[in-house]
């Protein structure tokens, strides 16, 4: 499974931001579905790999 | 209302960017580097702060606090997940303890409260009415922008030299990209 390196959320949220300080209001919000999806992506590892040494 | 609501959208970025900066002088002057965990959290106060940037940049909009909302269930979700990594006695902790919280303790109330904020802020219906302008905003606005774009900078840049282009060790012991 491909593993995402952890700036990669960051660097996305970095364009959502700027798109919004220089106008592009719709872009800022599309941008931050794209930084929603890799903060799940990265989180879904985490939340498994722990709970199946619990289990 | 539509100032009030601006106002205390403003009031929400600037509570955004101050737990994001004391994080920062946490890691730098403690020298205690986040967690992918921790990261991640970071990541989702982000998002929250954003969706307060987008209503005080372009004015109030349902969507923007869905940024908000959304963002903070996120980072209410992972700082969930470290708390029960740890709920157990005798599986430790991560980092050191402010006021007898752990940060990621912290981080759950604090997600749970800018939600709370974000959902009371949606009753004032007057600022609805406005609509989104695409026009120039205020100094203030754009100046506050500017500190919360500035935020987000520093912290990618310390998460790309903390972990490299790759995933980040559970227990971070110095900045990938500065070991020689």
């Amino acid at each position: 499974m491909l593993v995402l390196p952890m700036a990669v959320p960051f660097v996305v949220l970095v364009i959502a931001a700027l798109a919004a300080i220089l106008g592009f209001r719709r872009t800022s919000v599309w941008v931050w579905f794209i930084a929603a999806a890799t903060m799940a992506y990265s989180f879904q590892g985490h939340i498994t790999d722990p709970l199946k040494i619990a289990l | 209302m539509p100032a009030l609501a601006r106002s205390l959208n403003a009031l929400g970025l600037l509570g955004v960017c101050a737990a994001l900066l004391f994080a920062f002088y946490w890691q730098i002057a403690r020298g205690e580097l986040p967690c992918p965990l921790c990261l991640l959290q970071r990541a989702a106060f982000v998002g929250a702060g954003l969706g307060f940037m987008l209503n005080v940049r372009f004015g109030s909009s349902e969507s923007h606090y869905g940024v908000t909302i959304v963002s903070s269930l996120a980072g209410a979700a992972f700082a969930a997940r470290q708390v029960l990594l740890h709920i157990v006695p005798g599986t430790g902790s991560y980092g050191s303890a402010l006021y007898g919280w752990h940060f990621y303790t912290w981080a759950l109330v604090g997600f749970f409260l800018i939600a709370l904020f974000a959902a009371a802020l949606l009753f004032i219906e007057a600022q609805f009415v406005e609509g989104v302008r695409e026009s120039r905003p205020s100094v203030a606005a754009q100046g506050l922008g500017w500190l919360f774009v500035l935020v987000v900078l520093a912290n990618a840049v310390s998460t790309l030299l903390e972990c490299g282009f790759g995933p980040c060790p559970d227990n971070p012991t110095g900045y990938e990209l500065l070991r020689k």
